[in-house]
């Protein structure tokens, strides 16, 4: 051990060491992107396992057809009926086909303000008691009268009156079922799901007058087909929640080998609609999962009770094929009596994954350490910076060994006799550099006085400019969150605008102050380490909350370990680093993205800012409604980072000379 | 040995039976209820007079639950068997007012007399221990932390003289995930004199009584004193609402499967009404059932040992209009009760009997009694910390509602009494700050020792709701603490409500239990084994780290520091010493003073 820390304290002292690290950092970005693309082969992935013995997926008969197809047809005229009644009207109607079929039924109304824009709207749903069940658990089946896409879910609507029909006969149920028709796919269910838990903190939304226990899953139909039917092809399973947290990988697994091996109904995820299984296809899936989990929005009706700690998913019927109406439904009975075999919450199995076909996944032991070697690139860059910034400014040092060389004092004994320091002028070529002469244990040494020299690091400066920078980011996050839809695309231009001019300005404030004279490269070194510090440790503590998210943050920010203040305006270096920035600002790379999905750009450019102005609303929805905060992390922790990177570029500029500086400190003295 | 005799109790019962020394009577109830229900309430009833029992001579009473109670001291015994919820918004008021039924679960209390707390706990844990070996149950596990003494919600039954009532103890406890199931049916059939072969108690059948939407089981066993004598008294009886459509599935086809489509009455004035599409058109008609239909087995006749010629034992609760069909080739006897609703049987002895009542459609549907209270409780919040319990009283009556509100708590959980709020909201009033509680008798839990014991009594004007809310934490247990099932959630009893009404019966509600979700540790191998490595990786990097980053100077060398501070150093370690010194005299001073 003492020769490895002896080893260790040699090799801090040695000037190469200080070289290596934008090479290691370069390292960790490059092989954290290799981890994240070997993912989808199959030595790294792995095929999905049901791990809760008690769901037995499949095992059970089903039983739903025969005249339960007539009743179906007969709901789904009567949901058809109600397309254009109001809602009051249509929420009377569904309430008495639920009381038709002996369940118990209540209502509740809710009131959401965002964007702007006030939407209200009102509840309906009906509580099956399970028969021999204490009201203890329950689990929930929705089918949102309006789909994601605002298209009204006919027949899904119609399958829930259906099923709540069906389920009433049957003695086996072991706890409560809930039928929740929202009026939408997004407020109505969040709406539910907050006043079940809560005894009523929002003026908004009013309690529910009739509950049950605890909720064990959740379960969406999304199947808009009109009154003449549709046969699908294949089943679209979402399982994004809010904030980018999944459901349990059980629930998921149950319905896919439920659809797929009792059904023989493919399952697709991720609008993957075509995948042959092949790597290209595993890693479009995946990539596609990991982009909605880092955006974090809702996916579906399933997505606001994720937060509340009920697994939930929804299944979306897609394409055209043979399947009807009846295989979802016994799809759907089969897995609630899976569900109802559940003795306890569903937590045998993983809720940090990455799915890459319907029945292939990676789990978080497997994925994680990409994100995080790209959250140690900043660490890297943050200590060496943080080093650099307490040693001593004499380059010549640091990068030849010393040129006087006399005896260098090497005693095994650890006691130091004395020190005499003087200076020895008459050595001819190291005028410049004074010398000291050590005596230890009768040896003498000459040592760079300098290698004594302590250098403070002045902390006041890098300390106060990161925190105020981090705290303006509220500004925007505010703005943003409380714009009405009309005016966002000009609060976005100015957005824009301002976050691209403000590195500049900051410099040249700084620059116009007293405080210009702290401004050495030393301390612009010990700016950007701290800001690396605090961007490396946000995103390795998100990396475990949200894995994607800190992963395209990670991306993003990279440049940013790899800027240093470059002197020389003429220099390419200075040209690189300042695209590189300009095309890594937040809102620069929102208006691109928005430009570059499914090709938009060449729509026009008004079709751009209608893409941008969408996402921000969605944004602002998710702040308001399902408490989103992807936005938080933008704005308060790169979007700081990314200034503070433009900062230390500018001032990089006017900072002057070291030497110059030490020679004003010199005269000080 | 009672010397003096002391007040004639009032019984539940409807018939005013004559009360003979040691003497056996049993009854069953059925009234059809809404949707397809069918309340069935057994009634067993035997005696044995307090001189026979203290000489261990028994006759209908069973010996083996009666030696127990000698044993343990127990005066009034009362076990609830319990599965399932009364709906009350369809199904109207409860049978007995409730009073003999019990939470979710196992309930269990008793007055025990003992001459001290202590006493009274010992001989509780061996009454609880023997009944659970004698139902099957794991009453057993009822320990301090499940037990306790509740002050107002409990009122003896039966008669105690006065002066032994000062050493009675009322101890409560309940099992709120004790599931309920045929062994604990079995062991309870045994103890009647009849053992199910003959009388209505032929017609529990476990798999009949444990499928009904709502059942209870209950033994009260109190001592009654009349003007013959003093007597003990054993009630037990076993309610249970049966959902006619399910219970008359045969055996060998239990499996609800779509019916054909002709057999399914269409509303054919829908418009969309065609060979494809039918909309089911609600039945407006009693359902058509018999006794072997929904009990599985017919009924065997009357129990020989019944006493009292008259009595009637099977009645039944239908509007005159209703044709009922009996079917037996013994000798019944029919007698309609003075209300016109009500027929009862007199069962033959050795055959068996059936009443067959068909589909019909009826011309007014018979009224059901209003409930006097609906109540509701339900955990709010979520996450691993803390939550809230909430609860909504409603009193739909005219009167104003006096109530004891009662609840049990497990010690892991833990409430907060400042956020005990009540609040009453009567429609057309605004004032919502009528103060609700007017009593409040709080013992707080011990951790692994005792749960919480809260009570309330409670008034909620006419008309109004009342909700009751507070916060609670959760606590964290012990590994070892924790059940097999850990991410269940652990059950929380019942509350016991009890309203003070004028008449002479107690009513009795009980809310649901509660599923409480305690933060649970990952008891998976992975877990453990991210967290070993998390903690050999942490130990590595940050001695690394600390080598890496730390800068070694010797004290001496230190040249930022001005001869002063260096002074100021020695000094401090000077007076540090010279200060230890001290407190070491001054110590060895203290010992030789002693």
């Amino acid at each position: 051990m003492s020769a490895f820390t002896r080893a260790l304290l040699a090799a801090r002292r040695n000037p190469n060491i200080l070289r290596i690290p934008p090479y290691l950092s370069a390292l960790c970005i490059i092989v954290g992107v290799v981890w994240l693309l070997l993912l989808p082969l199959n030595e790294y992935s792995r095929q999905t396992y049901v791990s809760e013995n008690a769901l037995l997926p499949g095992q059970v008969h089903t039983y739903f057809g025969g005249s339960e197809h007539n009743i179906f047809r007969a709901h789904r005229h009567e949901v058809f009926g109600l397309r254009e009644s109001s809602m009051e009207e249509r929420n009377q109607r569904l309430e008495e086909i639920f009381k038709d079929a002996g369940l118990k039924v209540a209502r509740q109304k809710y009131e959401y303000t965002a964007a702007g824009k006030t939407i209200s709207g009102e509840n309906v749903y009906a509580i099956l008691q399970g028969p021999r069940a204490d009201a203890t658990e329950a689990v929930v089946m929705i089918g949102a009268w309006k789909n994601m896409d605002d298209v009204i879910n006919y027949s899904g609507v119609a399958l829930v009156l259906t099923l709540a029909r069906y389920f009433k006969r049957w003695s086996l149920w072991s706890k409560d079922i809930i039928f929740l028709i929202p009026p939408d796919s997004t407020l109505g269910p969040t709406a539910w799901v907050s006043a079940y838990h809560s005894t009523n903190p929002f003026p908004n939304i009013s309690p529910l007058p009739l509950k049950s226990g605890a909720l064990q899953a959740a379960i969406a139909i999304d199947y808009p087909a009109g009154p003449w039917g549709h046969r699908f092809d294949k089943l679209h399973v979402l399982y994004d929640g809010a904030n980018g947290a999944l459901p349990n990988l059980d629930l998921f697994n149950t319905a896919v080998s439920i659809a797929s091996g009792q059904m023989g109904l493919g399952c697709t995820l991720q609008r993957m609609w075509k995948h042959n299984d092949s790597y290209q296809d595993r890693l479009v899936t995946m990539l596609r999962g990991m982009v909605q989990q880092g955006l974090g929005h809702v996916s579906g009706p399933h997505s606001s009770f994720i937060p509340y700690h009920v697994d939930a998913i929804t299944l979306q019927t897609v394409g055209d094929g043979w399947h009807d109406e009846m295989t979802l439904g016994r799809v759907m009975e089969s897995l609630f009596r899976s569900l109802n075999n559940l003795l306890e919450h569903l937590h045998q199995s993983f809720f940090f994954y990455l799915l890459m076909q319907a029945n292939r996944f990676v789990s978080i032991g497997t994925y994680l350490p990409s994100a995080m070697l790209l959250a140690v690139n900043f660490s890297i860059t943050a200590i060496v910076l943080w080093v650099q910034s307490g040693r001593p400014a004499k380059r010549n040092d640091l990068t030849s060994p010393l040129k006087g060389k006399k005896t260098i004092a090497s005693s095994s004994s650890s006691k130091e006799k004395g020190k005499e320091a003087g200076n020895e002028n008459d050595e001819g070529e190291e005028k410049e550099d004074e010398m000291t002469l050590i005596v230890k244990s009768g040896d003498l040494a000459l040592v760079p006085t300098s290698t004594f020299k302590i250098v403070e690091r002045n902390m006041f400066l890098p300390i106060a400019l990161l925190s105020i920078l981090h705290f303006l980011g509220l500004m925007p996050l505010y703005i943003l969150n409380h714009t009405p839809e009309s005016s966002l695309p000009t609060t976005t231009a100015v957005l824009l605008i301002s976050t691209l001019a403000l590195p500049p300005l900051t410099t040249s404030l700084l620059l116009s102050t007293p405080l210009h004279a702290q401004l050495t490269p030393r301390t612009l070194s010990l700016i950007q380490s701290l800001s690396l510090l605090l961007l490396s440790t946000s995103l390795s503590t998100l990396a475990t909350l949200n894995f994607s998210l800190s992963l395209l943050l990670g991306l993003l920010s990279a440049p940013l370990s790899f800027i240093r203040p470059i002197s020389s305006r003429s220099s390419p270096k200075l040209l690189l680093s300042v695209t590189l920035l300009v095309l890594t600002a937040p809102p620069v790379v929102l208006v691109v993205v928005c430009a570059l999905v499914d090709g938009t750009w060449q729509r026009g450019w008004s079709k751009v800012v209608g893409k941008v102005v969408e996402i921000l609303v969605r944004a602002s929805w998710g702040w308001h409604v399902s408490g989103l905060w992807t936005q938080v992390v933008v704005w308060l922790v790169w979007w700081p980072a990314w200034w503070i990177g433009g900062v230390v570029l500018g001032c990089g500029l006017f900072v002057k000379d070291e030497r110059e500086m030490d020679k004003v400190v010199g005269k000080r003295k | 040995m009672f010397p003096i005799l002391f007040l004639a109790v009032c019984l539940i019962l409807r018939i005013q039976a004559v009360y003979a020394i040691a003497d056996y009577h049993e009854r069953l109830l059925l009234r059809p209820l809404p949707h397809n229900s069918l309340l069935a309430s057994f009634n067993f009833r035997s005696n044995a007079s307090s001189v026979s029992f203290d000489e261990q001579n028994f006759r209908y009473f069973p010996r083996s639950l009666g030696q127990i109670l000698q044993h343990a001291h127990a005066r009034e015994l009362h076990l609830r068997f319990s599965l399932g919820r009364w709906d009350s918004e369809n199904w109207g008021a409860r049978p007995w007012n409730g009073a003999r039924e019990g939470g979710t679960g196992v309930e269990i209390w008793a007055w025990v007399e003992a001459e001290t707390a202590a006493e009274a706990n010992a001989r509780w844990l061996t009454l609880t221990n023997a009944l659970s070996g004698l139902f099957c149950a794991s009453l057993n596990f009822i320990d301090s932390t499940k037990t306790i003494r509740p002050e107002k919600t409990f009122l003896p039954e039966g008669t105690h003289i006065n002066q032994s009532m000062r050493n009675l103890h009322l101890l409560h406890g309940t099992l709120p995930h004790e599931v309920v199931c045929t062994e604990n049916l079995t062991p309870f059939l045994k103890l009647l004199p009849c053992k199910g072969k003959a009388g209505i108690s032929s017609l529990l059948d476990g798999h009949k009584l444990f499928d009904a939407s709502w059942q209870t089981m209950a033994i009260d066993v109190r001592p009654v004193c009349l003007s013959e004598g003093c007597l003990l008294e054993m009630e037990q009886t076993v309610d249970m609402v049966l959902d006619i459509d399910r219970s008359k599935r045969p055996h060998d086809n239990p499996i609800p499967r779509p019916v054909p489509i002709e057999q399914i009455t269409c509303d054919t004035s829908k418009s969309y009404s065609s060979h494809d599409s039918c909309y089911p058109l609600r039945k407006n008609v009693e359902p058509s059932w018999s006794l072997a239909e929904v009990f599985g087995r017919p009924l065997k006749g009357a129990c020989p040992l019944e006493s009292g010629e008259a009595s009637s034992t099977v009645c039944l609760d239908v509007p005159s209009e209703r044709s009922v069909h009996v079917q037996t080739d013994g000798s019944h006897h029919e007698s309609k009760l003075n209300d016109n609703t009500s027929r009862c049987y007199k069962l033959p002895v050795g055959s068996n009997l059936d009443l067959v009542l068909p589909e019909q459609e009826l011309a007014a549907q018979p009224s059901l009694a209003e409930p006097p209270l609906y109540a509701s409780r339900s955990i709010v919040g979520h996450g691993q910390e803390r939550g809230g319990v909430q609860a909504t009283i409603i009193n739909p009556t005219n009167d104003t509602a006096n109530l004891v509100y009662l609840e049990s708590l497990p010690w892991f959980m833990k409430p907060y009494l400042h956020t005990l709020r009540a609040t009453v909201l009567t429609p057309g009033v605004l004032d919502m700050t009528q103060h609700a509680i007017k009593e409040t008798h709080y013992r707080p839990a011990l951790n692994r020792h005792r749960g919480t014991h809260l009570e309330l009594l409670l008034s909620i004007p006419p008309a109004s709701t009342l909700t009751l809310s507070y916060d609670f934490d959760k606590a964290i247990l012990r590994y070892t603490e924790y059940p097999p099932d850990a991410n269940r959630g652990f059950d929380v009893a019942p509350a016991v409500i009890r309203l003070e009404s004028q008449s002479s019966g107690q009513t009795f509600l009980r809310t649901t239990s509660l599923l409480l979700p305690l933060p649970t540790p990952d008891f998976s191998m992975p877990y453990n084994v991210i967290i070993l490595t998390s903690t050999v990786m942490a130990l590595g990097f940050g001695s690394i780290f600390n080598i890496l980053v730390r800068r070694f100077v010797g004290a001496d060398e230190v040249d930022g520091r001005s001869k002063l501070a260096m002074k100021v150093l020695a000094i401090k370690h000077k007076a540090r010493l010279l200060f230890g010194l001290l407190m070491l005299k001054i110590r060895g001073k203290g010992r030789k003073a002693e």
